[in-house]
């Protein structure tokens, strides 16, 4: 073995208590960062999970159609076409439906909620809509099947909108749409499955037959909302989302310039454009959910925090157990340096302490980490505070630890920590070799 | 060829911006193979001396040659190499690795050289802790040695390299003196033997008078050369 490897292991042991508070603080933080990494990938797998369930394809082939300059219709006219370019001209495609986009008042006889709702076909949505949970009662009751929505005058809610209504299966709603010539229509709508809340994206979804939604809005047929296209694997979408929207520009569609927002964020600046008739808006589903990137990006932004005063905590530790491990073996040093050991391997011999100690318990930390996320996951730990279900969009907390988080907590950590130790090696290497002989 | 040429050395050092002279005009020439002493009362110049030629110090002025290179011309790092490859050093308070057995203190300066196969290596250390009479000793660490044995753990890592030159600063200080008269012995054996050149500094009367040349030095001066 090594005989820097040996010296620095032993070193490491020799100084047993020492190298153990370390450890442990290095474990610590490693098992820290770890977590908050899975949970932040673990909200960012449900929002993914969730938003393209509740509200958006990988990719969406959407739009604007405009009666007059100032009016704005999130619908795709003709759109059989475009479906079936999708169907046949994707193969990365696994699966493809359509929905009719809605905005409107839900009415129960003791409240009313404004919310944007979907029409949509039960046929095409097994595996989409078909995800979501159904909400159960206090006794552990289903409430409902959401594939009843295949008949028309039927409705799904999330438990949140439902609890507001105070609804229940069966009960009857009445939804009012205003349509684009500012008219109200009206329909009654029974509901049959109150689906569990997925946290703040609850707040934005309802469901109704695709044939209700249409006869509301008095569309066509060959009119929708969106073609949502999800693909085989998800890592191809700007391959396609490019190639899609070349192919689509080619065949004569006007098409409207990329911007990261969801649909209902760019009605005032559709309206205010001055032209008429239909435009294509081809999203992603990052678009469609931009508006609670902000989430991630305050937990990525916690998370980072967190472990950088962490980080900086311990290493100013390792860097003074390293330091005093200099100042102990000075003489040891000394003597190295006058048997004829260079500067750079007295470097490396310290820096292979801080490697050991930091490579090992971030080890350790990472796989107590995975254990932990193992654990927590099987147990399905639910949220009990509402704020923190919104916040999360889930019920029960979810950690995705796999090995992209795995390797970002060992580079970082480990780096950041040998890059510490550098100061005290850096000392130890520039001890004159004199100090040997003179304190022997 | 002499290994060890001082001429005309003078070390002066720096204490509270006040010049301390330590050597004054030393000249010197030790032949390969010699057994000398360095001799002197406390100050006068004897460590200073060891240091120069041990390429641990730079002198202020004059000119020291070991090995066949003049010290003064060598970077840090030819000195740092030039120690390796041609002094062995023995301390006064051994300086082992306490962290390594006696196999890994002895071997340490074979794995810095790095030019003998694991093999050639493991038979030429197991060979110089044989020859020190530590054999039965060999998976120990400094710390379950006494000190005369902690200082055969020396003698073998000084001289496991084969160096022309073999340094040790007052070796027997911190032994009693038959486990110092041992040391003594096996260094002259092994001066005899290995036909190393052994240059050692030392207060004891006694291990004087084993030397087959004393250098008296006398407030950085040369006293006596005999």
């Amino acid at each position: 073995m090594n005989v820097y490897f040996i010296i620095a292991y032993r070193n490491i042991l020799q100084r047993r208590m020492r190298s153990l508070v370390l450890a442990v603080a290095i474990v610590v933080v490693s098992l820290v960062f770890s977590l908050l990494l899975a949970l932040v990938q673990g909200v960012k797998n449900t929002m993914i999970g969730n938003g393209t369930a509740l509200m958006t394809g990988h990719l969406n082939i959407a739009g604007f159609f405009k009666l007059s300059q100032s009016s704005a219709n999130p619908m795709v006219t003709k759109y059989e076409p475009l479906l079936e370019y999708a169907k046949t001209q994707i193969p990365e495609a696994d699966i493809i439906v359509d929905r009719i986009k809605a905005y409107g008042k839900v009415i129960s006889e003791t409240d009313s909620v404004i919310i944007p709702m979907w029409g949509v076909n039960m046929d095409q949505e097994s595996n989409v809509l078909g995800r979501l949970e159904i909400d159960k009662d206090a006794n552990g009751k289903v409430l409902g099947d959401l594939f009843q929505l295949k008949d028309r005058g039927t409705m799904a809610l999330f438990a949140v909108h439902a609890k507001k209504l105070k609804v229940s299966i069966g009960d009857m709603v009445t939804v009012s749409i205003p349509t684009q010539r500012n008219i109200n229509n009206t329909k009654d709508l029974k509901i049959v499955a109150i689906l569990k809340d997925v946290g703040m994206m609850s707040q934005f979804n309802a469901y109704m037959h695709s044939a209700d939604a249409r006869e509301i809005y008095q569309s066509k047929a060959d009119s929708t909302g969106q073609v949502m296209i999800y693909l085989k694997d998800i890592s191809t979408l700007k391959t396609v989302e490019a190639r899609l929207r070349n192919d689509l520009s080619s065949k004569g569609y006007r098409l409207m310039d990329k911007d990261s927002a969801p649909f209902w964020m760019k009605f005032d600046r559709v309206a205010g454009e001055s032209w008429t008739g239909q435009k294509i808006d081809i999203t992603t589903w990052e678009d469609e959910t931009s508006f609670l990137k902000w989430i991630i990006s305050l937990l990525s932004a916690l998370t980072f925090i967190l472990t950088i005063v962490l980080s900086i905590i311990i290493a100013m530790g390792l860097i003074n157990a390293l330091w005093m491990s200099v100042k102990e073996r000075t003489t040891e040093i000394g003597t190295l340096r006058a048997i004829g050991m260079q500067k750079s391997k007295v470097l490396w011999m310290f820096m292979l302490e801080s490697l050991i100690l930091s490579v090992s318990s971030t080890a350790v930390g990472l796989i107590l980490a995975a254990i932990i996320c193992q654990t927590l996951n099987a147990i399905a730990l639910p949220i009990q505070n509402e704020a923190f279900k919104l916040f999360l969009m889930t019920n029960t907390l979810h950690f995705a630890f796999g090995l992209p988080q795995a390797l970002i907590t060992f580079m970082s950590l480990v780096t950041f920590f040998t890059l510490g130790s550098l100061i005290p090696a850096r000392q130890a290497a520039k001890l004159s070799p004199i100090i040997a002989i003179n304190q022997s | 060829m002499q290994p060890i040429i001082l001429e005309n050395v003078i070390k002066n050092y720096l204490l509270d911006k006040i010049q301390v002279p330590a050597l004054k005009g030393i000249d010197l020439k030790i032949d390969a193979g010699e057994f000398t002493v360095i001799a002197g009362p406390s100050g006068s110049g004897k460590t200073t001396i060891l240091n120069l030629i041990g390429c641990v110090d730079t002198a202020s002025a004059g000119k020291v040659v070991v090995g066949g290179k003049e010290t003064g011309t060598l970077s840090e790092k030819q000195l740092t190499d030039l120690r390796l490859h041609t002094i062995g050093f023995i301390f006064q308070s051994f300086n082992l690795i306490p962290v390594l057995n006696v196999i890994d203190n002895v071997e340490f300066p074979l794995l810095l050289q790095n030019t003998l196969s694991p093999k050639e290596r493991r038979e030429r250390v197991l060979k110089f802790v044989d020859r020190v009479g530590l054999t039965q000793y060999a998976h120990h660490r400094p710390s379950e040695l006494s000190g005369g044995q902690r200082q055969r753990v020396a003698i073998a890592r000084a001289l496991v390299t084969r160096p022309q030159i073999v340094l040790a600063d007052e070796p027997t200080a911190n032994l009693d003196s038959v486990t110092g008269q041992n040391i003594i012995d096996l260094m002259k054996e092994i001066n005899q033997t290995e036909k190393t050149t052994f240059l050692f500094s030392t207060h004891d009367h006694s291990i004087m008078n084993q030397a087959r040349r004393v250098i008296r030095l006398h407030d950085g001066k040369i006293q006596a050369n005999a």
